[in-house]
C-alpha cells in the first residue's frame, strides 16, 4: 500500500511513511535544496553584501545587474519569465522577486526535511497546517524539476518511453508518479 | 491534449464596466497550460489563493487545460506582478500581459 495524505484533527494532515520512502523524499528534498542553493543566481550570499540592506530586505537594490534566466531547464521553470515578450520588464521582474522566490523554495523544503527528520525509520508523520502547505509547495517543485528531467512535454505523454536502454534517467519514472500520487493525496487532504 | 499553448480570444464578458476600468485595470495575470502539474493542485491554488469558489476555480483550471491558457487576473500592473509572483511561488507557469 503506498502512502497517502489524510485529514486528521485540528487541521492537521497525517501519512504513513515506511522507512524507504521517508528515506527516498529525504534524499529528493535534499537534492531540491541543492539545486536552489548552488545553481540559482538569486541564492543570497551571507558573506557579501550589505548587513543593513540585507536586514531591510533590500539586498540587490544596489546591484545593477539583475538575475539572468537560469540556464538549467528545470529551474528555468521554477523562475519563468514574468514577460514573455519583454526581455527587460522580465529582467527588472527577476530582480525584484526572484531572490525572495529562492528563499520561500529553500524554506518548504527545509520545513519538509526537518518533518522527516522526526520519522527516520519510517512511521506515523503529523504535519502541522503551516508544514503541510509547505509539502505541498515543496513536492510539487520536486515534480516540476523531475518532470522537466523527464522531458515531460505533453499531458498524454509517457514519461521515459523515448529513453534508450540504460537511461538513469528511467529509475525516476516510478518516482515521479509517486510524487504525484501522493500530492494528489494531499491536496485532496488540504482542500476537504 | 497538447501542450503548446494556444491563442484564445480575450475574455468572454467584456461590458460596458469593464471597459470604462480598462484604463485603470489595464493588466492581465496568465496562467499557461503545462503537462506537470496536477489538475487537483491548479484548482486548489486557484481557490486558496485568489479565493475564487470552488466552482470558478475548477472552471479557470479546465480553461487551462483546454484552451491551453486562461486570464485568472486582472487588474493594475502592479497587483499583476504580485499575483504572477505568488504563481510563481505555487509552481505555476504565469505570465503578465497587457489587457
Amino acid at each position: 500500500m503506498i502512502a497517502a495524505f489524510t485529514r486528521g484533527p485540528d487541521g492537521t494532515v497525517l501519512v504513513d511513511l515506511r522507512a524507504a520512502e521517508a528515506r527516498l523524499l529525504t534524499d529528493l528534498f535534499g537534492d531540491l535544496l541543492e539545486l536552489l542553493t548552488e545553481q540559482s543566481p538569486a541564492a543570497p550570499r551571507p558573506d557579501e553584501g550589505d548587513p543593513l540592506a540585507a536586514q531591510l530586505g533590500l539586498d540587490g537594490l544596489g546591484d545593477d545587474t539583475p538575475p539572468a534566466r537560469p540556464d538549467d531547464p528545470a529551474l528555468a521553470r521554477l523562475f519563468p519569465d514574468a514577460y514573455p515578450d519583454d526581455p527587460d520588464a522580465t529582467a527588472e521582474f527577476r530582480r525584484y522577486t526572484q531572490a525572495d522566490l529562492t528563499t520561500e523554495r529553500r524554506r518548504r523544503a527545509t520545513l519538509a526535511l526537518q518533518s522527516l527528520e522526526r520519522i527516520k525509520g519510517g512511521g506515523r508523520l503529523s504535519l502541522a497546517p503551516g508544514e503541510a502547505t509547505a509539502w505541498l509547495g515543496a513536492l510539487n517543485d520536486l515534480r516540476l524539476v523531475l518532470g522537466i528531467r523527464l522531458e515531460i512535454t505533453a499531458d498524454d505523454q509517457e514519461p521515459g518511453q523515448d529513453f534508450g536502454p540504460g537511461d538513469p534517467r528511467t529509475a525516476y519514472v516510478p518516482v515521479y508518479y509517486y510524487l504525484g500520487f501522493l500530492q494528489e493525496t494531499l491536496v485532496e487532504a488540504l482542500s476537504g | 491534449m497538447t501542450s503548446a499553448p494556444v491563442e484564445v480570444d480575450r475574455p468572454d464578458v467584456r461590458g460596458e464596466q469593464q471597459a470604462a476600468e480598462e484604463t485603470d485595470r489595464p493588466w492581465n495575470t496568465i496562467v499557461w497550460n503545462d503537462p506537470i502539474n496536477l489538475m487537483s493542485y491548479v484548482t486548489y491554488v486557484f481557490e486558496s489563493y485568489f479565493g475564487y469558489p470552488k466552482t470558478k476555480a475548477h472552471k479557470l483550471m479546465l480553461d487551462v487545460h483546454h484552451r491551453g491558457k486562461a486570464v485568472v487576473a486582472h487588474g493594475s500592473r502592479e497587483e499583476m506582478e504580485r499575483d504572477v509572483s505568488a504563481m510563481h511561488s505555487y509552481g505555476l507557469w504565469a505570465t503578465l500581459q497587457r489587457a
